[in-house]
């Protein structure tokens, strides 16, 4: 309960901070700040659908984790972590031809990180973990 | 690994919530097991035996 709580605190502060960012910004919005906004918005909805199966297990008097989900976190968490690191590869073999400021890249760089945990995540989640 | 705990939880007439409570376990990995999507730890297989009061071997069928 305390922690599913915990993930739609960290959901708003993350959406505050873009709001924010986005409303704030005097500089005209560009496709890419739209992209990345679009790209949040995707990541904050994955981390309140975790949050609402915490908060509904912890609403049937289940367990918010269990041997199943510590490993399909364990899991994701390691499989994410290599992918990333060729992301980081492919940001750096790119980072000379294209035209962005450092902390463009940097950022681009966090959000393909959390989007490459989302995608392993719903992979090893709704495909299973079999024969391990 | 195959298992037989659908067929154990129609004899004991159990859901899989009722199930899942019993184990200490959220319903999803129950879910999971049914459909083989999953080899429990040693622990919980013991028990899901226990609750059946059966034996792991009886449940869960070595290939």
């Amino acid at each position: 309960m305390k922690r599913a709580v915990i993930v739609f605190i960290l959901a708003a502060l993350v959406l505050i901070s873009v709001g924010v960012w986005f409303f704030s910004s005097s500089a005209k919005v560009t496709t890419v700040d739209i992209l990345s906004f679009g790209i949040i918005i995707l990541v904050v909805a994955f981390a309140v659908f975790i949050g609402f199966k915490r908060l509904s297990s912890a609403k049937r008097g289940e367990p918010a984790e269990d041997e199943l989900s510590k490993k399909v976190m364990r899991k994701t968490s390691s499989l994410s972590y290599y992918i990333s690191l060729y992301l980081w590869l492919v940001i750096m073999y790119f980072s000379d031809k294209l035209k962005f400021e450092t902390h463009t890249i940097i950022g681009a760089g966090i959000l393909g990180m959390a989007v490459i945990f989302a995608i392993c995540w719903l992979i090893i989640n709704f495909g299973g973990i079999r024969n391990e | 690994m195959n298992n037989r705990i659908k067929e154990f939880r129609a004899r004991y007439n159990l859901t899989q919530e009722d199930l899942a409570k019993k184990v200490d376990v959220r319903r999803e990995t129950i879910v999971f097991l049914e459909k083989n999507k999953y080899n429990p730890s040693l622990k919980l297989a013991h028990d899901i035996a226990t609750a059946f009061d059966s034996k792991i071997e009886e449940i869960f069928l070595f290939d």
